[in-house]
């Protein structure tokens, strides 16, 4: 399995879609960051809810790790390495464990990068414009820890929607469009169960107190309850279907 | 003799069609099997139920006495190529190499020692996209011989291949072969492989036409020889002296019926007859199908 897993890894590192997803991730968290940060009154930065939407806004990064999960096993099947890989690992159940593992990874490394970025330039703003400092040490921890661990299983939530679509457009589109837009909409216009998608209850374990959100434990339990039913699924669908 | 490869009674359906029927066949190390059929008669479908990519709707495809999907670290056993393309094009080589290498528990080097035996060691670290069709082809034969396997399986390797290519394709071979190791290689025309091949199975729309050795095959199609010489009639004469038919024909050459080219050349030197043009006639499948069809019909 740990010998999978480091082949995994490697082909994520090896070309440069990874890279460029990682950039994207930087970007975005940079800009949305930046203009959330200088634009926004002041009035809309204080209190414990609008900081920690400015200092958790690296928790972005987490989808574009889907989307690099996503085409860690779209990509296999799109470019016919998924023979090779399975012949020389016929044990399907290891190759897509070590692809949840690398996702997992992914998605870490991800939001630890996004969120070092969004929390160290909101803090610079924060203390650039003279606004006090309003999270507690505790909220500041939750924060960081529900950022990564949200990051990491949306990761692992990717790879999954690979092995349930397994064409590779197919599955971001239809990835970005749920974290987007349907989980968005569903939290809008019914929030007793919008509250309950992959994207609200990563919020919700990051510690946002909005209105209608899980507290963070069950935020916690329904992003993994999600998570494990995908990837059960994926693993299902994968296992089974004959390689062409 | 070990037996490397054991298919029995395979039967693979996709939804009515039924791809793969009823088919038996075994390979004993050591041996050259050329895996024959038109295009769409289930030689890759077998290939695949075979090395555990496709499950079989009934009967068993063994490698070494196991079906693929039980062997532990398969790559140290058996080699494969299915698709000369099967690369991410945005992925070097070498890496491609690795990743295989490492789900396997081999080292990088290894990957680097392939490299140079299939000659890519200086496209190593480009990316794949970059590569020619035979590149492609020999970093798919790369992967194949990565864990140095006793049995390599290879489907259509020659589609694309220059002359040249064909060529190193069965040095390799037959050095491989010359191990002691077990080559299967299909093919869609028999001459392609028949420079190579110790034995044929021959498959048409799923079932088993024939499992002979290559000489046995030779001789029920009569494998001909094509010869000209400014002494046409002096030559004519020295192969019936030597138990040898030949047919002239109108262009001026002679066809000369179940023998070698080495055999007629012997025979003209022997008898100090000056040759002109001497070439063996390779028969098409098409043309092996048609004989072993009619002899069926009979």
């Amino acid at each position: 399995m740990m010998a999978q897993a480091n082949a995994e890894l490697l082909k994520l590192r090896s070309t440069r879609t990874t890279a460029g997803l990682l950039l994207a991730a930087i970007v975005l968290v940079l800009l949305v960051t930046l203009l959330t940060g200088l634009v926004s009154k002041i009035p809309t930065l204080t209190g414990v809810a609008n900081q920690r939407g400015l200092l958790g806004v690296g928790g972005i990064a987490g989808v574009l790790a889907a989307v690099a999960g996503a085409l860690l096993l779209t990509g296999e099947f799109r470019f016919g390495t998924i023979r090779p890989t399975f012949l020389f690992t016929p044990q399907r159940s290891r190759v897509i464990g070590a692809k949840y593992l690398a996702g997992l990874l992914a998605g870490l490394v991800f939001g630890a990068i996004g969120e070092a970025l969004s929390l160290g330039i909101g803090a610079a703003i924060l203390s650039g414009r003279g606004i006090p400092f309003a999270l507690s040490g505790g909220q500041l921890a939750l924060l960081i820890l529900g950022t990564l661990a949200g990051c990491a299983l949306f990761g692992v939530i990717g790879v999954a929607v690979g092995g349930i679509v397994r064409n590779q457009v197919a599955a971001i589109v239809g990835l970005l469009a749920w974290v987007f837009i349907v989980d968005s909409l569903l939290f809008g216009l019914v929030p007793s169960v919008g509250r309950y998608m992959p994207s609200q209850a990563a919020d919700a374990l990051s510690g946002s107190s909005s209105a209608h959100e899980l507290s963070a434990v069950a935020g916690g339990a329904v992003l993994i309850a999600w998570t494990a039913a995908l990837a059960a699924a994926g693993f299902a669908l994968t296992a089974r279907r004959d390689v062409e | 003799m070990t037996t490397v490869v054991e298919v029995e009674s395979l039967t693979k359906r996709f939804g009515a069609l039924v791809a793969v029927d009823d088919l038996s066949f075994s390979l004993r190390q050591g041996t050259i099997t050329g895996f024959l059929g038109p295009n769409g008669a289930g030689k890759t479908t077998t290939l695949r139920t075979l090395l555990g990519l496709a499950a079989p709707t009934a009967g068993k495809a063994l490698v070494f006495g196991k079906p693929y999907g039980e062997l532990q670290r398969p790559a140290l056993r058996v080699g494969a190529v299915l698709e000369a393309t099967d690369f991410h094009p945005g992925r070097s080589g070498r890496d491609h190499l690795r990743s295989l290498g490492r789900a396997t528990g081999l080292p990088d080097s290894r990957a680097d020692e392939v490299l140079d035996l299939v000659e890519l060691r200086t496209a190593a670290k480009r990316r794949v996209k970059t590569y020619s069709l035979g590149m492609r082809q020999r970093l798919g034969l790369a992967a194949a011989l990565l864990g140095d396997p006793e049995l390599l399986v290879l489907d259509e390797p020659a589609n694309g291949l220059d002359p040249e290519g064909v060529r190193w394709l069965r040095d390799i071979l037959r050095a491989f072969a010359r191990e002691g190791h077990t080559v299967l290689i299909s093919s869609h025309v028999l001459a392609e492989v028949a420079q190579v091949v110790d034995q044929v199975v021959i498959i048409n729309r799923g079932r088993l036409v024939t499992e002979a050795p290559l000489v046995e095959l030779t001789a029920r199609i009569g494998g001909a020889v094509r010869v000209r010489s400014p002494e046409l009639e002096r030559l004519s004469e020295a192969l019936q002296r030597d138990g040898l038919g030949g047919v002239s024909r109108a262009d001026g050459s002679l066809f000369v019926g179940g023998v070698t080219t080495d055999r007629v050349g012997a025979v003209a030197f022997a008898a100090g007859i000056p040759l002109s043009e001497l070439s063996a006639e390779s028969s098409s499948l098409e043309d092996v199908f048609l004989e072993l069809t009619t002899e069926d019909a009979r």
